[in-house]
């Protein structure tokens, strides 16, 4: 029975302290799901690739959400015509960079600052390295998914490269033809049409009085708190079990290589799939094991990708641009975080 | 379209289900607080967190309740609505039947503190050796006896050498650890520390020579041990000890962790 109390114990207190941190980010990314205004936001983004990068990685500070909410956000985001740098390095970024992350970071991991610090540098370096990468492509469309390039606005004179490419043709031919006007009466009419055949939310939100805007409030955070809080259940329940029940040598053996550590966290961080704003409490409960870079591995890599999130990032992009997002973030993060391990040991 | 009848009644539930699971968790939350085994949980710095969370969570499910309740009818549409707005992760009702079987099951069995067999899996080599939180700057103002089990480890991370401390008067509290491989009339005096909440638990102990013919403890006993401090050679390695005058059984603590 010890090692059942064991691991329920710590199965508990992962799970208490976690929730209120949840609540909280599931509160805040309902209210701005109503109160923030996107489309002035976007026209405030800069254009040049290296600091729309920068400053969607930093969007994340109004947007405090998770990896489940992100991707919602950026979605809209993009059909609301921001640059490829600042989707990517928003969707990256915003699950790590902002208020609630950071605190619960700080709360788990008060005795070792420099894991909070470093936690947000190297989500900042991967978040925008990658936005510019994808920057380079110019036009996103052929790695996204058709539906959202449907969506999606900029057909005009101002990104001149798009003339080029006669996939990018075809879906504006289809645009045209769906909504029967010039490409420019587009902007304004089908992708607000659109917009809210994708994201139904965000008009609804806009358009909703006050009272529809509450009962969506509400709605959203339970459904929010439901989802998560279900991958919370399931996370915590392996932290708990694989403390107690490897043994102590396996995990040590694992946890004290600077090049296996990294990899079992970066591996793990892709399967659990916990929720960004508590899962600074999962690799809490590896600490006392796993080296520091490997655990900062699993706090950078897995609020970009991982498998929960996979299945959500392919309602924006192709199987394709996914794989390179997966590839990208996991060498990037394994880079850095080895670095630490080398330079600390 | 033919016959959505039956499943719709089955969706019905669902709401009623997400309400439940987060009502329950935020009772399970409050009541770990008034019982005081929020102790044994996390760390004291996020009881008010705890707290917070919990009331939180009772008011969201209790008023999606009370809503439903009042709105019997408008349920179905909402269903539908939810549905098809969010991108789910598990098939429906999955997420919150987790959450409200774990919450069941906090209900139902007590969480119980780490105990010697833990800390002795763990290893008696983290046992007496460095603890996790840095000691940057660390001087330890109180006065030997005052010096609580992990203020010894502290101060012994700083300064390792045992023979500092030779004679130094001790007073701590802790539980009984018999390690195997300690010869007879020795035993580590022990207790759990957490920076977080106890996924993050370690142990630490000192070890402590037994006054002639004194009882043997059980593992596992809470004692306050008294007496001074003497460099012995244990296992093979030079340690300090605490040479007890004074052993005096105490009751478990409330707070069974140490800072």
């Amino acid at each position: 029975m010890k090692p059942f109390n064991n691991a329920f114990t710590i199965f508990l207190s992962l799970l208490v302290e976690a929730l209120p941190f949840l609540l909280l980010g599931v509160l805040f990314s309902s209210a701005l799901l109503l109160f923030v205004n996107e489309r002035n936001l976007v026209k405030r983004l800069p254009k040049n690739p290296v600091l729309g990068a920068f400053a969607g990685s930093l969007v994340g500070f109004l947007f405090p959400v998770c990896e489940c909410g992100n991707v919602p956000v950026a979605r809209r985001l993009l059909v609301q015509g921001v640059s490829p740098a600042v989707a990517v390095g928003f969707l990256l970024a915003a699950p790590t960079i902002n208020p609630i992350v950071i605190w619960s970071t700080w709360a788990a991991f008060r005795d070792r600052p420099e894991i909070v610090v470093l936690r947000v540098v190297f989500s900042l370096v991967v978040a925008t390295v990658i936005g510019v990468i994808f920057s380079i492509q110019g036009d996103l469309r052929p790695l996204l998914h058709p539906n959202l390039v449907r969506a999606m606005p900029k057909l005009r004179s101002e990104t001149p490269e798009t003339e080029e490419k006669p996939a990018l043709l075809k879906s504006g031919t289809y645009l045209l033809g769906q909504s029967g006007g010039t490409l420019r009466l587009d902007d304004a009419t089908a992708s607000e049409d659109i917009l809210e055949a994708i994201a139904p939310d965000a008009v609804i939100a806009t358009n909703a009085s006050g009272k529809q805007r509450w009962q969506l409030f509400v709605d959203n955070t339970i459904a929010e708190l439901r989802e998560l809080g279900g991958v919370l259940v399931l996370g915590s329940a392996i932290a708990a079990f694989v403390q107690v029940a490897v043994p102590r040598e396996a995990i040590l053996n694992l946890g004290q290589g600077p090049v296996t550590s990294i990899l079992v966290m970066l591996g793990l961080a892709a399967l659990v799939s916990i929720c960004s704003t508590v899962d600074a409490f999962f690799a809490l409960s590896f600490s006392s094991a796993f080296t520091s870079g490997s655990l900062l591995a699993f706090l950078v890599f897995g609020p970009t990708i991982d498998l929960k999130s996979i299945g959500l990032l392919l309602s924006i992009f192709r199987t394709r641009a996914v794989v390179y997002l997966f590839i990208l973030a996991a060498q990037l993060t394994f880079f850095l975080t080895l670095l630490v391990n080398l330079h600390w040991s | 379209m033919t016959n959505p009848k039956p499943q719709m009644t089955n969706r019905l539930w669902i709401p009623w289900l997400d309400a439940l699971a987060l009502a329950v968790w935020g009772l399970l939350m409050l009541k770990y607080w008034l019982t005081g085994k929020l102790n044994i949980l996390i760390h004291p710095a996020y009881h008010w967190l705890c707290v917070a969370g919990g009331l939180g969570l009772l008011a969201v499910g209790g008023y999606k309740i009370w809503q439903l309740w009042k709105q019997h009818r408008r349920v179905r549409r909402e269903v539908e609505a939810l549905s098809e707005s969010h991108l789910t992760l598990f098939p429906p009702g999955w997420g919150s039947m987790l959450l409200l079987v774990a919450a069941i099951a906090g209900l139902s069995i007590t969480p119980r503190p780490f105990a010697s067999q833990t800390a002795l899996e763990v290893g008696v080599t983290d046992l007496l050796s460095a603890t996790r939180s840095q000691p940057q700057s660390f001087r330890s103002l109180k006065k030997p006896e005052e010096r609580t089990l992990i203020d010894w480890i502290r101060t012994l991370n700083v300064y390792p050498e045992p023979d500092e401390y030779t004679g130094d008067r001790v007073s701590v509290e802790g539980f009984v650890i018999h390690p195997p491989e300690f010869p007879k009339g020795y035993m580590v005096i022990s207790r759990f520390v957490i920076t977080c909440c106890a996924a993050d638990a370690y142990p630490i102990g000192l070890p402590v020579k037994l006054p002639p013919n004194s009882p043997k403890y059980p593992a596992d006993t809470w004692l306050l041990v008294q007496g001074e401090m003497i460099t012995e050679t244990l296992v093979d390695v030079r340690k300090l000890v605490i040479q007890a005058t004074q052993i005096e059984t105490i009751p478990e603590p409330k707070n069974p962790y140490d800072y």
